[in-house]
């Protein structure tokens, strides 16, 4: 499903008007923090504080593909093996670790700072640097527990391909109280 | 009549404020150095104020009323997390530091929440140290009904501070209630940011004004600044202590930071020159904070004298 980055995002705070308001902010704040934005299509959130629960329910934008050693350096041909020319290090360490697993410590060298030798035949290209799902999944987790109030402790989620499901709740989760979040932010959503 | 002022100027020369101050017969309470620069706080006789400004001219220092030097305020938030920390908690604390009050973060241990938040003895006990306290609150007008319990059995006045509008009936308990602060997730910048934190200044002027008042009903035997000086000059080893502030200052006594076991019998014996010792005018208790010295100065009707 194509989205432009957060196309829709909707908070809903029956009798909290001001809150509502306040945590729109704080939502956009936080994911700018964590460099999320982009990864989100919508966002729908709805807190019932008389309950009280904090529930968010949210479209993931499209699918992020493992990052391969031929995305984050050139990699040419030399002598007895292969050379990566790294211009961004970001992924460095990364890009290190994993050549150091499949080729052993003895076969990477590092000449220069930026430039990594591996003495193989075997080239490193489809070799998996990083895995940006599983990232975005920790950091969007990450950014969930944050943004719910702090008192809500109990906490459920359901991460999906396209979509996730976060509850928080001062009280013990029941079904009832799934099954309530559910229906307000399905009808958000359908709305 | 002591003025509470901060002159914020050049290491160099800066001894020339500070004798001019004991010479006038002030208190500096507090010196801060910060590489070239230096604040100094202190309290001036009020009919000197032009000598200190004339001597502020030469030096091209700056010279700020500092309404709530020589107090020491709580900031307290539900607990330490994230979510509370640190903005807008830090932009509050350092607000009321610049405006010459010490202030103190407190993190509750289970403030949280609406229905579970509780508060302790120990924690209850520790904010009644202060002369006036400021709880930061969230943007749920139901959750800063609800959290009532936390404050209603402190002795000193509190100030409330969260996101929504509210009526101060609403909140029989609080001194004041500051609105437009409540959760952010960035630092207060905007010029309506910077406002409340003021207006949470002014609160807190008025909150410390109410207790002055209270104690000039039944006036102290003497003034927390007095006793500072006689125990800076009579207990030596405070200059060895490695607080920022070896002695903070409260409206009705101060808090010295040395172990209590060791030195509260040094403390008792500090005397005036009226003749009379610290331990008769005044109770020196230990500190809910660390193991300091807590030392309350009894009032003019519990010893009879003021001096």
């Amino acid at each position: 499903m194509e989205m432009d980055p957060l196309e829709v995002f909707e908070v809903e705070m029956p009798g909290e008007d001001y809150g509502a308001e306040k945590y729109r902010e704080i939502i956009l704040d936080i994911l700018q923090d964590l460099g999320l934005i982009r990864s989100i299509g919508r966002l729908y959130v709805y807190v019932d504080i008389k309950a009280p629960y904090f529930a968010v329910l949210g479209m993931i934008r499209g699918k992020q593909p493992p990052l391969k050693v031929s995305d984050v350096g050139d990699l040419v041909q030399a002598d007895g093996g292969y050379q990566i020319t790294v211009e961004d290090e970001e992924h460095m360490a990364n890009l290190i670790r994993a050549l150091w697993d499949a080729y052993g410590r003895d076969k990477v060298e590092q000449p220069e700072r930026n430039v990594l030798v591996v003495l193989s035949d075997k080239s490193p290209e489809d070799l998996v640097v990083a895995d940006l799902e599983t990232e975005f999944r920790r950091d969007l987790m990450d950014a969930l527990v944050r943004i719910a109030p702090e008192g809500f402790r109990n906490r459920r989620n359901e991460m999906g391909k396209e979509s996730f499901f976060f509850l928080a709740a001062e009280e013990t989760i029941k079904p009832e109280m799934v099954a309530e979040a559910k229906e307000k932010l399905g009808g958000m959503r359908d709305a | 009549m002591l003025d509470p002022v901060m002159f914020t100027g050049g290491v160099y020369k800066h001894d020339l404020v500070t004798e001019l101050i004991e010479d006038l017969g002030g208190y500096l309470l507090q010196k801060n150095v910060t590489q070239s620069e230096i604040i100094l706080l202190m309290l001036v006789p009020h009919d000197d104020m032009p000598v200190l400004e004339a001597m502020n001219k030469e030096l091209r220092g700056k010279l700020e009323r500092a309404p709530l030097a020589g107090t020491e305020i709580a900031v307290v938030t539900p607990t330490l997390a994230i979510h509370h920390l640190p903005h807008p908690a830090c932009d509050v604390a350092e607000y009321l530091r610049r405006h010459g009050a010490k202030s103190n973060m407190i993190g509750m241990g289970r403030g949280v929440a609406r229905e579970i938040s509780q508060i302790d003895e120990y924690e209850t006990a520790l904010i009644n140290e202060h002369d006036a306290v400021v709880f930061i609150f969230g943007n749920f007008t139901d959750c800063i009904l609800k959290k009532e319990h936390l404050y209603q059995n402190l002795s000193v006045p509190v100030i409330i501070t969260g996101g929504p509008e509210m009526k101060k009936e609403d909140l029989p308990y609080a001194f004041e209630y500051v609105p437009n602060v409540g959760r952010i997730a960035h630092r207060s910048r905007k010029a309506t940011e910077i406002g409340s934190l003021d207006n949470i200044v002014a609160a807190a002027g008025r909150a410390l004004d109410s207790v002055r008042s209270q104690i000039s009903k039944d006036p102290l035997t003497t003034t927390p600044p007095r006793v500072m000086e006689a125990v800076r000059e009579q207990v030596p080893d405070i200059t060895q202590s490695l607080s920022p502030l070896p002695i903070a200052l409260n409206l009705n006594g101060l808090r010295i930071k040395l172990p209590f076991e060791e030195y509260h019998e040094a403390v008792a014996m500090v005397t005036f020159d009226e003749g009379v010792t610290l331990g008769e005018i005044a109770k020196i208790v230990p500190s809910r904070m660390k193991n300091y010295i807590l030392v309350r100065i009894l009032p003019n009707s519990e010893t009879g004298f003021v001096v």
